[in-house]
């Protein structure tokens, strides 16, 4: 398959109640095929803008870093993409935003069914005040899965989580460390299968060993999902991501491209001197 | 502040490869002179001035190490922290050559006349100063003219070793006289070796001098 092709699967089209037809003209700044792109996505909240005309394609099972400086856009990109921004009253998107070639912004798409396709991990960890059984199972009620012993086993090892809570299912979430917390999140957001996982700087409250083993299950993610991922860390972009997206003020995507290139000879001065610490 | 402090850092590390450079290419030229006169003063002076000359090479390797360890540089910073990593390497390899030619100035025996020091030897120096020189000041022109005078000297370096070669197999002389052209004939081939290999550490420094200024490998091999 070419880089220029997308593929819709059935679960995609699930995401819609309407015939919408699949854009495919998304390219990737890798060889791989996109899985999500944006065209000219320009987001304001009131008057001001947020995003200004950020068009990028995201590869699949790949990890894409977004980086930048508080408020130049980056966390609100991201929230675009699963939608959260429609809970914003003065939020106002322009552009398009596709999945698999589907615009997420069709009045056809239902944001419920898009989110289960799209899971998103905070900065900080969130667990429910219930038992660690009862938050991952939590991930596949909302799917309509119904819910096993063994797609809770599942989910919890998929997160490197069970060999710490296997024994403990039923203590609560609340009381487990700050990165076992991130991780049973991460388990949750995974559990309804998703196509891509959403992390919203998601080490950044733990210690540099919890935040060690968060990098580390990114690596097996990738495997069977697409990481898109928020971090103020350069070096763990630099170490985690295949591709990084820089974003500075104002909303604008400076640069977009592999991450050996970014981070050993980006193509904007302004990128050289953010990542170097000149500025920001 | 932090970052005002490793921005200095920074600069002094080029400024201090720089000076390294160019107490490197002295010392060289130093060697030069002294086998060209058959000075032995001068030659044990390179000699046992080599361990100094490590000493500053670990030094400021120590201070690549310490800023990559601490400060975790990407992009131009990596790249000029890298480069100079590289840099220090060959200078320090430079001045081994140096105190290689002091030595076989020490054990006495005459430099072989086929080769011409001041032409040969002294051009490999002017190569390694327009590197460093290069390197001090981003001259991506003067890197690609080192490069350019590498061929030369190699060409110059092979004409040299010929005409040893040569007249080793013209000679026609008693057992004695066999003994010193021996001798004369090893350190003319030694000697012309260091000399061609100063041109390619001369080469690495600008090879990796254009690498750390655009990323550019066009020189690297």
């Amino acid at each position: 398959m070419s880089q220029n092709e997308s593929t819709i699967d059935s679960e995609s089209e699930s995401l819609i109640t309407t015939d919408v037809q699949p854009d495919t003209t998304a390219e990737s700044a890798s060889s791989a095929t996109t899985i999500v792109e944006t065209e000219q996505l320009n987001v304001y909240y009131g008057d001001d803008q947020a995003l200004d005309d950020v068009s990028i394609a995201i590869p699949e099972n790949q990890v894409t870093a977004l980086i930048g400086p508080s408020g130049c856009g980056k966390s609100t990109f991201l929230r675009c993409l699963n939608r959260m921004n429609d809970l914003i009253d003065i939020a106002r998107i322009d552009g398009t935003v596709t999945l698999r070639g589907i615009d997420i912004y069709d009045d056809a798409v239902d944001p419920v069914a898009l989110r289960r396709k799209i899971g998103m991990v905070f900065q900080k960890p969130n667990p429910f005040p219930k038992s660690i059984y009862d938050n991952v199972a939590y991930g596949l009620k909302v799917q309509g899965k119904e819910i096993t012993d063994e797609r809770i086993e599942e989910a919890l090892r998929s997160a490197a989580l069970w060999d710490e809570v296997k024994d403990q299912l039923d203590q609560s979430g609340l009381e487990l460390s700050g990165g076992q917390q991130q991780r049973l999140c991460i388990a949750r957001a995974i559990a309804p299968d998703p196509d891509i996982v959403l992390m919203d700087e998601p080490t950044s409250a733990l210690d540099p060993v919890a935040a060690s083993k968060i990098e580390d299950l990114i690596d097996e993610l990738v495997e069977d999902y697409t990481v898109i991922i928020v971090t103020h860390n350069m070096q763990q972009a630099a170490r985690i991501s295949d591709q990084t997206a820089v974003f500075l003020t104002g909303g604008e995507l400076v640069e977009y491209d592999d991450t050996t290139t970014i981070f050993e000879n980006p193509a904007d001065d302004r990128v050289e001197d953010y990542i170097t610490g000149k500025f920001g | 502040m932090a970052r005002d402090r490793y921005r200095d850092r920074l600069a002094t590390l080029r400024t201090d490869v720089v000076l390294f450079g160019e107490l490197v290419v002295e010392r060289y030229e130093s060697a030069v002179a002294a086998a060209a006169n058959g000075d032995l003063r001068a030659a044990d002076r390179i000699v046992s001035g080599d361990s100094e000359i490590n000493r500053r090479y670990l030094e400021l390797e120590g201070d690549c190490i310490d800023l990559i360890a601490r400060n975790q540089p990407v992009a131009g910073d990596l790249r000029l922290i890298t480069a100079s990593f590289k840099i220090l390497t060959d200078l320090e390899r430079i001045a081994d050559l140096a105190t290689n030619l002091a030595e076989r100035t020490e054990y006495g025996s005459e430099v072989h006349p086929a080769v011409d020091l001041g032409s040969l030897g002294l051009a490999a120096g002017e190569m390694v100063a327009a590197a460093v020189d290069a390197y001090e000041n981003d001259d991506r022109a003067a890197c690609r003219a080192v490069a350019a005078d590498d061929d030369t000297l190699d060409s110059d370096c092979a004409a040299a070793t010929q005409r040893i070669i040569r007249e080793l197999l013209a000679e026609r002389a008693g057992d004695d006289e066999r003994v010193r052209t021996a001798d004369t004939t090893t350190r003319g081939l030694l000697t012309v070796r260091d000399i061609e290999r100063v041109g390619d550490h001369a080469v690495n420094i600008a090879a990796r001098t254009l690498y750390m200024l655009d990323s550019d490998d066009e020189l690297l091999y």
